[in-house]
């Protein structure tokens, strides 16, 4: 039984060759699936393909198994480019290594984003198109179950996924839902159209924001911007009466000089009085004054450096717990290497004790035979006394193999047993 | 359960309040756990102790005395807090509570515990009814004093979030406070409810006072009384106020609170103190009952 991983990911390759090895589409998926299956017949088969790593999974029954350089042709031939432009990029690890890896990737200590939650969604999907696919056996169902479980124990015993580490998240989740109580009769007025906004954007909408206002100075990426979010367009020229309907501002202009300053702002909270008002200045270098913030004590103004700190603080509060999810990693890495090298041993296990039981059911009934004087009680006394018998001439060579899987799949004893107990495949 | 003292549950909430500052220092399921105990184990020696109270007095809890009536104020406050924190663990409510709640009980301790001679007295006591008036009063201004408490601690929590918000500062883990939209939408509602009903009580307890005869009269040139019109009237002030102001001014309606209920539980309190002490000086220890010029207001503040 073996097991091997191919793979890039973001510490190994550049984006470029990344994006060259990816499979984009769940059709493209289809088609690698249909071609990895006629190319390695006899292997079990998972791709896990997101835009921080492209990996496949291979594991086989026996020795045989699709080799570093055999995966490297495919991704060659299936994406049509030379082995040569990525064959360096593209790592390889075997058995326990394999296993580890995966328990690494899904548990998010590999993760771009450490302890980021997308990527056990993402392990998941990979594994279910693999079942759809037909490509998975039964080491690949349990080795992923087990990772999906494993990040689930890293999640829960460890605080590797607490705390926000995006600069929008913590924007939102920290500071906007501080101030308000509910986001669905709030005006959003998002100033510029970059993807720091549509980031924000997105979990302003998560928070059920139901207004969104775009100004900005190219009308083309406005609208597309408001209309993938559900918003409205105003030319920049508006850019003052929408100020004075938003409940909160985000700005993410390319600006030179602030848009926003301290004289602009007092003229407009002249005009809407102090409503708490949420500005989020997203904008490098910065599109809102400072002085702004001052204004009022209802006026929140947050700037990107502001929103750093707490991110900061929060990634090495993640980094803190990354030796006790890797302690957990480790642990129930050698719990599945022991269990599948144990579960090698199963065939024998199970032919030593059906043979020894068949000899205990035969002796037994040549035993009735001859006292059929026995009741039914005596008999049953007897039955249990042999069984348990067996059972304990069977415990010793049982726990050795267990104990000796620990270390691996213990070829010298299971040939000893055939040898000793007549046991044949 | 007949020997549960003050110092039982004064030391229960002492212990969840350190636990309750410890939380700073992280997120821990042992404090969550030791603190939600010894929070239970306080509410139910304090419970033992108003029962064993009520059955020594022959009286409910808010009638007998001031001491009762103060520690039935601190039992529902902790009531709430166990019943917050249950529901959201991460509610950091205890830090602005808990210290009330020590205060409360700290100054029952202080107070007499002979039961009210007003509402034990056979000369006094005439009628059932009389007694079902003096439970309204006592009744009206314990949720009216719950109530003001609940928008003190709103007010502080108020201030808390409104500080870190604007200084820039993220929450320490595993401790929340409530948006500044439902702090000041959850104080203003407990203001625009207790005010009546404190009013309300102490309209009863006036009604009861003028109601008796002779020396149980209500003096209305006893300097408690003038304190407690005095308090009342700076609590109505604000209460005209918030009606009439604009929404958007939830610091200054928290930060009123703050003083508004500050005052009322101090002078509630500083002048049961008083009054207990000079009764005692005046009447001895042994017959140290409420002075009947305060009347009612006397038994319950």
């Amino acid at each position: 039984m073996n097991l091997q991983v191919v793979f890039c990911n973001y510490h190994t390759a550049p984006v470029a060759v990344r994006e060259k090895l990816a499979f984009s589409s769940p059709d493209h998926l289809q088609e690698a699936y249909q071609e990895l299956q006629q190319t390695f017949p006899e292997s079990e088969l998972v791709v896990l393909s997101t835009c921080n790593r492209v990996e496949v999974y291979a594991a086989h029954e026996g020795d045989r198994h699709p080799s570093h350089e055999q995966l490297a042709h495919f991704f060659s031939e299936f994406h049509n480019i030379p082995v040569s432009d990525f064959f360096d990029d593209l790592l390889a690890e075997e058995g326990e290594d394999a296993v580890r890896h995966l328990f690494r990737v899904a548990s998010s200590v590999d993760s771009m984003v450490l302890g980021e939650s997308q990527i056990v969604n993402q392990v998941k999907d990979a594994y279910r198109i693999a079942q759809e696919n037909n490509a998975c056996g039964i080491l690949t169902n349990t080795l992923f179950q087990r990772a999906i479980k494993v990040s689930g124990r890293v999640r829960t015993e460890t605080k590797l996924s607490e705390g926000r580490v995006s600069v929008a998240s913590v924007a939102v989740g920290d500071f906007a839902k501080g101030i308000f109580e509910r986001f669905d009769d709030k005006t959003v007025l998002v100033i510029g159209a970059g993807e720091m906004a549509e980031e924000t954007l997105r979990y302003l909408k998560e928070e059920g924001a139901r207004k969104i206002i775009v100004v900005n100075r190219s009308t083309e990426r406005a609208e597309m911007l408001a209309m993938s979010w559900g918003g409205e367009v105003y030319p920049w020229d508006q850019l003052d009466e929408c100020l004075k309907r938003a409940d909160i501002v985000v700005s993410t202009t390319g600006a030179t000089q602030p848009i926003l300053t301290e004289d602009r702002f007092r003229t407009i909270r002249r005009a809407t009085g102090d409503k708490q008002v949420f500005l989020l200045d997203l904008g490098a270098p910065r599109d809102i004054s400072t002085a702004v913030g001052d204004i009022d004590d209802n006026i929140f103004l947050y700037n990107i450096d502001d929103l750093e700190a707490t991110c900061d603080l929060n990634r090495k509060q993640r980094s803190r717990e990354v030796q006790k999810a890797n302690a957990i990693i480790e642990e129930e890495t050698s719990l599945f290497m022991q269990e599948l090298h144990h579960r090698a041993t199963g065939p024998v296990v199970q032919r030593l004790r059906s043979q020894w039981h068949e000899i205990r059911e035969e002796e037994l009934r040549r035993l009735f035979n001859k006292l059929s004087h026995l009741t039914e009680e005596d008999r049953e006394q007897i039955e249990n006394s042999v069984g348990r018998v067996i059972n304990k001439l069977l415990h010793p060579p049982l726990e050795t193999l267990r104990e000796e899987s620990h270390s691996g799949t213990p070829e010298g004893l299971v040939t000893a047993l055939k040898k000793l107990f007549h046991i044949h495949d | 359960m007949a020997d549960v003292t003050v110092f039982c549950f004064l030391a229960s909430y002492l212990v969840t309040g350190v636990m309750e500052v410890l939380r700073l220092r992280g997120k821990s399921t042992i404090n969550r756990v030791v603190l939600k105990g010894f929070a239970f184990a306080g509410i139910v020696a304090h419970t033992f102790y108003l029962f064993n109270r009520s059955q020594q007095t022959n009286l409910p809890p808010l009638l007998s005395s001031t001491h009762d009536w103060l520690l039935v104020l601190a039992w529902l406050a902790m009531v709430l807090y166990l019943f917050l924190t249950l529901f959201d663990s991460d509610l950091a409510i205890g830090l602005f509570l808990i210290p009330i709640v020590l205060v409360l009980i700290g100054s029952a301790y202080l107070l007499q515990q002979q039961p009210n001679q007003l509402v034990v007295s056979d000369e006094i006591l005439v009628k059932e009814a009389r007694q079902g008036w003096a439970m309204l009063h006592a009744s009206l201004l314990v949720l009216g004093m719950a109530g003001g408490l609940v928008a003190l601690v709103l007010g502080m929590m108020y201030l808390a979030q409104h500080r870190r918000l604007r200084q820039k500062q993220t929450m320490a883990e595993g401790m929340t406070l409530p948006s500044l939209g439902r702090i000041a939408r959850l104080n203003w509602w407990s203001v625009v409810i207790s005010v009546p009903l404190l009013t309300l009580g102490m309209a009863v307890g006036v009604g009861l006072g003028l109601s008796t005869d002779g020396e149980t009269s209500l003096s209305f040139t006893d300097p408690v009384i003038i304190a407690y019109g005095v308090a009342w009237l700076v609590m109505i002030g604000f209460f005209i106020w918030l009606l009439t102001t604009r929404r958007s001014q939830d610091r200054q309606i928290a930060s009123l609170s703050i003083w508004t209920f500050s005052f009322l539980i101090v002078s509630v309190v500083v002048l049961q103190i008083i009054s207990s002490k000079l009764s005692i000086s005046a009447h001895g220890p042994a017959q140290a009952a409420i002075p009947v010029e305060s009347s009612v207001e006397e038994a319950t503040p």
